[in-house]
C-alpha cells in the first residue's frame, strides 16, 4: 500500500491535467464547430480553421507540464 | 529561396484586329497574369469573342451528355481532326441517338407499369374460376365485388337470402374473402345497403375491360409480356451504356477542347477596351520578360504597343514563390495558409528546416519510422498527384527514424543504449523542448525584423520585434537573478523589462502590451515536443507489455499477443501521424508565424497554364 500523500501527489497531478484537458476540450469544440461552418463557405479557409482549432491544445501541454512538475516535486521532497 | 520570383507589370495595348492573335498567343505562352480591369468612365471591359456564343453552347450540350451517359472523365489520347464543326456534328448525332433510345425507353416502362396494374387486378379474381368476359354489366343482373370478412360473409349471405333468392355468390381465399355477387337488379339498392353495413369495401377491375378468357390464362398470357418488355428495357440501357463508351473518349476530349477555346474567347472580359482598341494590364515574371514582349509583337504583326516596369513599392504583385527543388514540396504548407506579400520573406525554406525535425522529435522511433516511410512511399506510387505532400511526410518519416536512433527505440522496445531516453528523461526532453522553442521564435522575431525594416523602416522594426527580444533577455535576467544563478543585481533585468514594455507601447499601442504574455505562453508551448513523444512511448511501451504477458503464458495466447501487438501499433502509429503532423503544424503556423507572417497576397496564376 502506498501512504495517503503519494496519493493525494497523484491525484493532484492527475488533476491538473485531466481539469485542463476538460477546459481544452470546451473551447476546442466551439472553434471547431465555427471553424467548420466557415469551411462549408469558404474550402480555402482549412488552414486557418487547423490553426484556430488547436490553439487551445496549449493548455493540456501546460497542464502536463505542471502535473509533471508536482510529480518530480513529490519524489525530490 | 526566401524572395518570391521578381515580377514585372506590363501593359499591353492594340487595334481590335489584333485581339485575337494576341489572346492566342498569351494563351500559348502561359505567363501572364491577367488583373481584372473594372468597368470605369475611361474605359469598358471587352466583349467576348464572336465565338463564344456558340463554343459555351456547345460544351453545355456535351456537359448534358456526359452528365446523362453518366461518364466520368479520365485521361485519354483521342484526337478532334477538325475543331468545332466536328464537335457539334458528332455532340448533335450522339444528343439524337440518346434522345430516341429515352423515349423509347420512357414508352417501354410505361407499359411494364401499365402491365403490373393489369396483373395486380388479374392475381385478385384468379380464385374464380369465371371468365372474365362475365363481369360486364347486364341488363337484369346487378354485379358487385369486393373484399369481406368471413364473420361479416356469413352474415351478410343470411340477410341476402331474407330479401330476395334471385343471387349468385362467387367466393376466395379463407379469412378476407373475395366475392363476385350477381343479384337481380330489383335488389341492386337493398343488396347495396347490405354490403355497407357488413363492412364489404368494394374494388374497381377498371384495367381489365375487354378481356376474355379465365384469369388464369390471362396471367399467362401478362407474364410473357412482361418477360418481354424487360427483355428490352434490359437491351436499351444496354444500347445507351453502349453509346457511352463509344463516345467517351470524344466527349473527354471535346470538352478539354472547348473550355480551352472558351477561355480564350471569354480572355476580353478580363481586359479594358474602346471601340476600337483593347488593353490588357498583368504582371510577368521578369526573367521572362523579354522573349515573351517579343513573341506577342511577332503574333501580332508589330501592331500593339507593350509598356513593362518593375513592380512599385504599394503594387499589389500576385506571387509565385521561388524555393530550390528540395524544398518545393513545402510550398503546400504555405498554399494552405496564405500567400505572403511580395516583399515578404517566403518562409518556405525554414519550414523545410524545421518541420521535419519538430515531426520526428515527437514521433522518434525507427520502427514508426520505417513504418510510416513505406506507407507513404506506396501512397505516393498511388496517387502521383499528391506526390508533393508525399514528399514532406517521407522526409519527415525518416527524420523520425533518426530520431528513433537517438531515443533507441524500435516500436517502443529500447534496442539500442538511448542517448536521450523519452521515457525516463522527461525533464531534459523538455528543457530541450523549450530551448528550441526559443531559438525557433526568436527565428520567427528575427525574420518580422528583416520584414519590418523593408517595409516600414528601422525604428519600427525595432518597436515592434526587437523589444520582444529585449522582454526576452529582460525576463531572464530577473529570473536568473532572483534565484541567485547569476550575480548580478535583479534590477538591471528589471530596467531590461521596462524598455521592452515602453518600446512595445510605443511600437504596437496598447495591443502589444495586452499581448505581453503570449511571448512565454508561445515559448512553452514547444514543450508539446516533448509531451507528444513521451504519450506515443509510453503507449507503445504499454502495448509491448501487455503482449509480453500473452507471451509468456504460451500456446493459443500467443496468437492474441501478437494480435494485441499488431492492432496496438497500428492505431499508436495512425496517433502518432496525426499528432506529430498537426503538432508540428501548428508551432510553425501559431508560433512562427505570428511573428513575422502577413500574408494574404494573391498566387500566381498565369493565363492559359497548363494543369501539372
Amino acid at each position: 500500500m502506498v501512504d495517503i500523500s503519494t496519493g493525494l501527489v497523484a491525484m493532484a497531478s492527475g488533476l491538473a491535467i485531466g481539469l485542463s484537458a476538460i477546459a481544452a476540450a470546451i473551447a476546442e469544440k466551439e472553434i471547431g464547430v465555427a471553424a467548420v461552418g466557415a469551411m462549408a463557405e469558404k474550402e480555402e479557409l482549412f488552414g486557418k480553421g487547423l490553426v484556430l482549432t488547436v490553439i487551445p491544445e496549449t493548455i493540456v501541454i501546460f497542464g502536463l507540464v505542471v502535473a509533471i512538475l508536482i510529480l518530480n516535486l513529490a519524489k525530490g521532497g | 529561396m526566401l524572395k518570391p520570383h521578381e515580377m514585372s507589370s506590363v501593359i499591353i495595348t492594340g487595334p481590335n484586329s489584333e485581339l485575337e492573335a494576341v489572346i492566342k498567343e498569351m494563351h500559348d505562352m502561359g505567363v501572364l497574369h491577367i488583373v481584372e480591369h473594372s468597368k470605369n468612365e475611361l474605359a469598358d471591359t471587352g466583349k467576348p469573342l464572336d465565338s463564344a456564343g456558340r463554343l459555351s453552347e456547345t460544351l453545355v450540350k456535351i456537359r448534358a451528355l456526359t452528365a446523362a451517359l453518366s461518364i466520368r472523365q479520365e485521361e485519354n489520347r483521342f484526337e478532334l481532326k477538325k475543331g468545332l464543326p466536328e464537335i457539334e456534328s458528332n455532340v448533335r448525332k450522339i444528343g439524337n441517338e440518346l434522345g430516341a433510345l429515352n423515349d423509347e425507353l420512357k414508352k417501354t416502362e410505361e407499359l411494364v407499369s401499365k402491365n403490373d396494374a393489369v396483373r395486380q387486378e388479374l392475381e385478385i379474381l384468379k380464385g374464380l374460376n369465371i371468365p372474365l368476359e362475365n363481369f360486364t354489366s347486364y341488363k337484369s343482373l346487378a354485379c358487385f365485388m369486393g373484399c369481406i370478412n368471413e364473420k361479416n360473409f356469413r352474415h351478410m349471405n343470411g340477410e341476402l337470402s331474407k330479401t330476395t333468392k334471385n343471387f349468385l355468390i362467387f367466393k376466395s381465399g379463407e379469412k378476407r374473402k373475395f366475392i363476385a355477387l350477381f343479384i337481380d337488379s330489383k335488389n341492386r339498392e337493398d343488396a347495396g345497403s347490405i354490403l355497407n353495413k357488413n363492412g364489404f369495401s368494394q374494388l374497381n377491375f377498371s384495367n381489365i375491360g375487354g378481356f376474355k378468357g379465365t384469369a388464369m390464362s390471362n396471367l399467362k398470357r401478362t407474364g410473357e409480356e412482361n418477360a418481354r418488355l424487360q427483355r428490352k428495357r434490359a437491351e436499351i440501357k444496354n444500347s445507351v451504356e453502349k453509346l457511352a463508351n463509344g463516345h467517351k473518349a470524344f466527349l473527354a476530349a471535346a470538352d478539354k477542347f472547348l473550355s480551352i477555346q472558351l477561355e480564350k474567347a471569354e480572355a476580353p472580359l478580363q481586359f479594358a477596351s474602346t471601340p476600337s482598341s483593347f488593353l490588357i494590364k498583368g504582371w510577368i515574371p521578369s526573367g521572362q520578360l523579354n522573349s515573351s514582349i517579343e513573341r506577342l509583337n511577332k503574333a501580332a504583326k508589330n501592331m500593339i504597343f507593350v509598356h513593362f516596369e518593375p513592380a512599385k513599392a504599394h503594387d499589389k504583385v500576385p506571387v509565385k514563390l521561388k524555393n530550390p527543388k528540395y524544398a518545393k514540396s513545402f510550398e503546400f504548407f504555405i498554399d494552405l495558409y496564405s500567400m505572403p506579400t511580395y516583399r515578404e520573406i517566403d518562409p518556405t525554406f525554414f519550414i523545410f528546416l524545421t518541420f521535419p525535425i519538430f515531426f520526428g522529435i515527437m514521433l522518434g522511433d525507427v520502427g514508426y519510422g520505417i513504418t510510416s516511410l513505406l506507407i507513404f512511399w506506396l501512397l505516393k506510387k498511388k496517387m502521383p498527384k499528391a506526390g508533393g505532400f508525399f514528399n514532406i511526410l517521407m522526409l519527415a518519416s525518416f527524420v523520425s527514424m533518426l530520431f528513433g536512433f537517438l531515443y533507441g527505440e524500435f516500436f517502443g522496445y529500447e534496442f539500442i543504449h538511448p542517448v536521450i531516453s523519452r521515457e525516463h528523461e522527461m525533464f531534459t526532453l523538455m528543457y530541450m523542448a523549450i530551448a528550441i522553442g526559443i531559438v525557433h521564435v526568436n527565428l520567427g522575431l528575427a525574420i518580422g525584423f528583416i520584414n519590418e525594416l523593408k517595409s516600414h523602416g528601422l525604428m519600427k522594426a525595432v518597436y515592434e520585434k526587437l523589444s520582444w527580444i529585449i522582454l526576452e533577455i529582460g525576463a531572464a535576467l530577473l529570473a536568473l537573478s532572483y534565484f541567485g544563478k547569476i550575480s548580478i543585481s535583479p534590477l538591471i533585468g528589471a530596467v531590461f523589462l521596462g524598455l521592452s514594455i515602453l518600446m512595445l507601447f510605443k511600437g504596437e499601442g496598447v495591443k502589444g502590451l495586452m499581448e505581453l504574455p503570449s511571448i512565454f505562453t508561445n515559448i512553452l508551448s514547444y514543450a508539446r515536443l516533448m509531451a507528444i513523444g513521451l504519450s506515443s512511448v509510453v503507449l507503445a511501451v504499454i502495448i509491448n507489455d501487455s503482449a509480453k504477458e500473452f507471451f509468456h503464458q504460451g500456446g493459443f495466447f500467443v496468437l492474441i499477443g501478437v494480435l494485441i501487438l499488431v492492432v496496438g501499433h497500428i492505431i499508436n502509429i495512425m496517433l502518432g501521424l496525426l499528432g506529430s503532423f498537426l503538432h508540428s503544424l501548428r508551432l510553425h503556423y501559431v508560433e512562427f508565424f505570428s511573428k513575422f507572417f502577413h500574408g494574404g497576397a494573391k498566387k500566381y496564376q498565369p493565363f492559359g497554364m497548363k494543369e501539372d
